[in-house]
């Protein structure tokens, strides 16, 4: 009795155990011939390992070389771009240079103030000058005499006490000018008009002397450039 | 009775192991060396039996133990980066080796003996029947 207890729970342990290993044996079976079949090209795990951490570092060391590559256009697309702000402002710079060297022509309201000549009185150098002096006291930012435009090298001086001459030491910018002097002033007009026609300034000190002036204002007075060049040939530039 | 169950048994789980799914091949090692491990306990169990002195509870944990034990170690081996799998399969294909030799030499001196028998058996009938032909000499 005792013996044939024992062995029915043998029978049903064995029975498990051996469930157990065929089972387990049959799944490795399987898994060993359907992964050969799936055929990962009869490398070992470890082989397979190796290979993919070495990709693994290839596909990392590509990717760092993307993004570097990416950051060095990123930069190098900045940097085109801050050069065209700064050959923008270059450009700009050279034009507004160039208005205030008097190379463009410039319009604006402003002044136009006519001097002539009488029989007994001719008007002189000085004349124009204390003129254009007081007009650049009030501002004014371009000045022309018969359009000749007043730049920064611009001479006036008498000839003989017959005619002016004006720019005459600039190539290509001699003129000479003659009665009637119409001088255009681009400027503050309230100032301009102001600067000249105060008590005791330039228009009485005109009038006392018996000369004829007149002034109107325009606001839309159109001084042409000064067609000549400014070179120096002398003074050099100080680099800081 | 006991080589029924057994026989039963593994066409059950060869059964039910055809329609189960496969495992991943990274596992499949650590079933492998649960496999041998369990073989190893199955040949154990064999040579105990041969012994006279198989003990159910000890071949039970043996073969569950061992099983685990053996996935638990590949596992850790693994983490270390040490084969030990390696180890495991070279003790338990050592023991089953040694089992296997244990079992063949049982059954073939069982064998010898049982030739040994019938031999003597023979020679015993044939000194009987001289017997009786010397008896009936006499």
């Amino acid at each position: 009795m005792k013996i044939k207890k024992a062995s029915k729970s043998l029978i049903i342990s064995i029975a498990i155990t051996s469930f157990v290993l065929g089972l387990t044996m049959v799944i490795q079976f399987k898994t060993v011939t359907e992964t050969d079949i799936a055929g990962i090209e009869m490398m070992r795990e470890a082989e397979l390992r190796t290979e993919l951490a070495s990709w693994k570092s290839k596909y990392e060391d590509a990717k760092l070389k993307i993004e570097e590559d990416d950051q060095k256009i990123e930069e190098y697309s900045k940097e085109i771009e801050e050069n065209n702000n700064i050959s923008e402002l270059l450009a700009r710079e050279v034009n507004e240079a160039e208005t205030i060297a008097g190379y463009t022509d410039v319009t604006g309201p402003g002044i136009i103030v006519t001097l002539e000549d009488t029989d007994k009185m001719q008007i002189t150098a000085e004349d124009i000058m204390s003129l254009i002096n007081e007009l650049k006291l009030a501002g004014a930012e371009a000045i022309s005499i018969n359009d000749q435009r007043i730049v920064s090298l611009t001479d006036i001086s008498n000839v003989n006490y017959k005619f002016i001459m004006i720019n005459t030491t600039k190539s290509g910018g001699i003129a000479r000018v003659e009665s009637p002097y119409v001088i255009k002033a681009i400027g503050n007009q309230k100032y301009l008009e102001s600067s000249i026609s105060i008590k005791y300034g330039f228009l009485d000190s005109m009038e006392s002397a018996g000369k004829v002036a007149s002034y109107v204002l325009d606001n839309n007075i159109t001084i042409l450039k000064y067609d000549g060049t400014l070179e120096y040939k002398y003074a050099s530039r100080i680099d800081e | 009775m006991v080589y029924i169950a057994i026989i039963v048994g593994c066409l059950l789980g060869a059964l039910v192991g055809f329609n189960s799914p496969i495992v991943s091949y990274t596992y499949s090692n650590y079933l492998a060396i649960a496999i041998i491990a369990a073989l190893d306990s199955v040949f154990g169990g064999i040579v105990a039996t041969i012994k006279k002195n198989f003990d159910l509870p000890i071949f039970l944990t043996g073969f569950f133990g061992n099983a685990i034990l053996s996935i638990l170690l590949a596992i850790l081996g693994e983490k270390l980066n040490v084969d030990i799998y390696l180890a495991a399969i070279i003790v338990f294909v050592g023991r089953m080796f040694t089992n296997l030799a244990i079992i063949r030499r049982y059954y073939l001196e069982k064998w010898s003996n049982m030739l040994e028998n019938r031999r003597k058996k023979k020679e015993a009938a044939t000194e009987g029947v001289e017997e009786l032909k010397e008896e009936k000499k006499d």
